[in-house]
């Protein structure tokens, strides 16, 4: 099981987390959604893979490259 | 040959030809390229045949080297670090080269006449001949060991990057970084059209981990400093990363296959097999009901261009604004896209200097350019400010106002203030289509409500619900049909009906194109 991280692209502020610890991600889907530039940027899990930790709540401000959630694939 | 008889002297010639040869051949010998083999490079010679046509090779320079003698009779010959000459890509004439590591890690030789490099050899043959150029770049530059063999320091870049400069308006120049350049070779590596490098074999920076060392006291691997995670998805000094050298060379010749041979000349048109009046149904239901979500633009832009025919520069760098050299209706064109996934498609800094740089491109070689909108502007906040994001984006403006190829804008969402008015053909047809979906002004009304009617909404017993019944009132007037009456924009189309559409007016502008091949004289200063 390798350890995976879901980062984000954008700077801005996490706006809903649309998945939950243990949930299993396929490759491409949406962990949660950044607001950012008045839009609704997804943080993708490239490999997808199953949430172990979230590293933000929702309301909390992020920065571009930051790690938002932990998976294990 | 074989009915004359034997002559003696002209077959120690014939011989001596033969040995001189195999020794090139040999490259650095069989210890060195054994070494190279081992840390996952090909040689010079395995890379110009993974490039070029089948047997189309043919060398220039091959005796070129320090011959060794036993009184007076040819022992062997170390070669030349460099190996170039004219070869086909698809059956059209290219000159490429590149050093040869294994000999001497590929630095600098001193000839009578420069092989490679900025203006040796085969920079004047793509020159001379108007042929593309494909330079191997696997070298490291000068040596500080050439000034005890010449006995004095030489002058920095004597000759040669003058031609490399002419080249940049003349042909097609590709450049492939295969190994570790640095100095000379990395600059020549930037003097290009479109540029390529190796995952883990390949780094490319102005001087390498010792230097930066003794300069900066930074301890950096030569991944750290200069391989692709910097060099293309950072600084976009490369343009694109290979995962391997066959690879690098598959993107060249498709590359290749879009560029005309010199600015003389129009691209090859080719026979695309997928139908122009195509419509695609996804097309209707690709951008979202919602305007705060954003949607797959490389999927849109498939939809709209011929069957795979879509070749991203810079995939990795600026990705704020994609873009990509593709057909439609087999005819050449450049598409300029911005993807909301990415700061809702705000054009940073490094968004801005991408365009910038494909807008020539595309304007250099008689490229028409197809803009797919969906910009709210450029983008904010202190960072952005402090990147020059004005001044990157003002130059994308300025570059694409100088530019006289036709363009294409289609508005798919949002077109708003300068970053919009960047995609838009001032100069020519000025022809602007948009998508029902489409949106544009100054800036989007929900930034300018605040600021324009702040007595209005301060004097509102609800001021909060003031200004969103403004947003509301503003946001009704601002439909696209409305401004289509106006003539303000030339047509409002069916998403489906994007291809056709396109295809009508490319079709018809190459007549056009014809008459205005050549160079591009460029004027003023770039702000």
């Amino acid at each position: 099981m390798a350890r995976l991280e879901a980062k984000t692209d954008v700077t801005g502020s996490v706006w809903k987390i649309t998945t939950v610890v243990g949930q299993t991600l396929a490759p491409g889907d949406t962990v949660m959604l950044i607001e950012s530039m008045k839009m609704e940027i997804p943080v993708i899990a490239e490999d997808g893979g199953t949430i172990k930790e979230f590293r933000f709540a929702e309301g909390e401000s992020i920065t571009e490259g930051e790690v938002v959630a932990i998976l294990e694939g | 040959m074989k009915d004359q008889a034997p002559d003696t002297a002209r077959n120690a010639e014939v011989a001596e030809l033969a040995l001189r040869r195999a020794e090139a051949d040999k490259l650095g010998g069989a210890e060195s390229v054994g070494r190279h083999h081992e840390q996952g490079r090909l040689t010079i010679r395995e890379r110009i045949a993974g490039v070029v046509d089948a047997g189309s090779f043919q060398e220039v320079g091959k005796l070129t080297g320090q011959g060794r003698y036993t009184d007076g009779v040819l022992t062997g010959v170390t070669p030349a670090p460099y190996v170039m000459g004219l070869a086909t890509i698809d059956k059209r004439p290219v000159a490429v080269g590149g050093e040869d590591f294994t000999v001497r890690g590929g630095i600098s030789w001193s000839g009578e006449r420069k092989k490679g490099g900025q203006g040796g050899f085969v920079e004047d043959l793509a020159h001379q001949y108007r042929i593309p150029l494909v330079n191997l770049i696997d070298g490291a530059g000068g040596s500080v060991t050439s000034i005890q063999r010449r006995g004095y320091s030489v002058f920095p870049g004597v000759h040669g990057f003058e031609r490399a400069v002419e080249l940049m308006g003349e042909v097609p120049v590709v450049c492939a970084v295969l190994g570790t350049a640095a100095g000379g070779p990395a600059g020549r590596a930037i003097l290009s059209h479109w540029s390529v490098m190796v995952k883990d074999t390949s780094q490319v920076f102005a001087a390498g981990p010792p230097v930066v060392e003794r300069s900066l006291g930074q301890k950096l691997t030569k991944e750290e400093l200069g391989g692709p995670a910097i060099a293309v998805d950072i600084a976009g000094t490369i343009d694109n990363a290979a995962a391997t050298e066959a690879q690098c060379f598959e993107m060249i010749r498709n590359y290749l296959s879009y560029m005309p041979q010199n600015v003389w000349e129009l691209p090859p048109v080719l026979d695309c097999g997928d139908p122009v009046d195509r419509c695609d149904n996804a097309l209707l239901k690709i951008v979202p009901e919602s305007r705060r979500q954003p949607y797959d633009m490389r999927k849109l832009v498939r939809m709209v261009v011929d069957r795979d025919s879509m070749f991203e520069i810079q995939p990795t760098y600026g990705k704020a604004v994609i873009t990509c050299l593709a057909r439609m209706n087999g005819k050449v064109v450049g598409v300029i896209a911005n993807d909301p996934k990415v700061y809702g498609g705000a054009m940073d800094a490094r968004a801005a200097r991408k365009q910038t740089h494909f807008v020539e491109l595309c304007d250099c070689f008689h490229i028409p350019l197809i803009f797919l909108v969906d910009v709210p502007g450029f983008m904010v906040g202190k960072d952005a400010e402090a990147a020059a994001t004005l001044r990157e984006g003002m130059r994308s403006v300025y570059v694409g106002l100088q530019a006289t190829v036709p363009m294409y804008t289609v508005v798919i969402r949002k077109c708003y203030g300068m970053a919009g008015m960047g995609a838009t053909d001032k100069n020519g047809l000025d022809l602007k289509i948009a998508w029902p979906t489409a949106e544009w002004g100054s800036l989007p009304v929900e930034g300018g409500v605040a600021a324009a009617f702040r007595r209005d909404i301060q004097a509102a017993a609800d001021p909060k619900a003031r200004e969103q019944e403004i947003e509301a009132e503003l946001r009704a007037l601002a439909s696209p049909f409305r401004t289509a009456e106006a003539f303000g924009v030339e047509e409002i189309i069916d998403p489906r009906e994007t291809r056709p559409y396109l295809c009508r007016f490319i079709d018809a502008a190459q007549g056009r194109l014809k008459t205005t091949v050549g160079r591009k004289p460029r004027y003023g200063v770039r702000p």
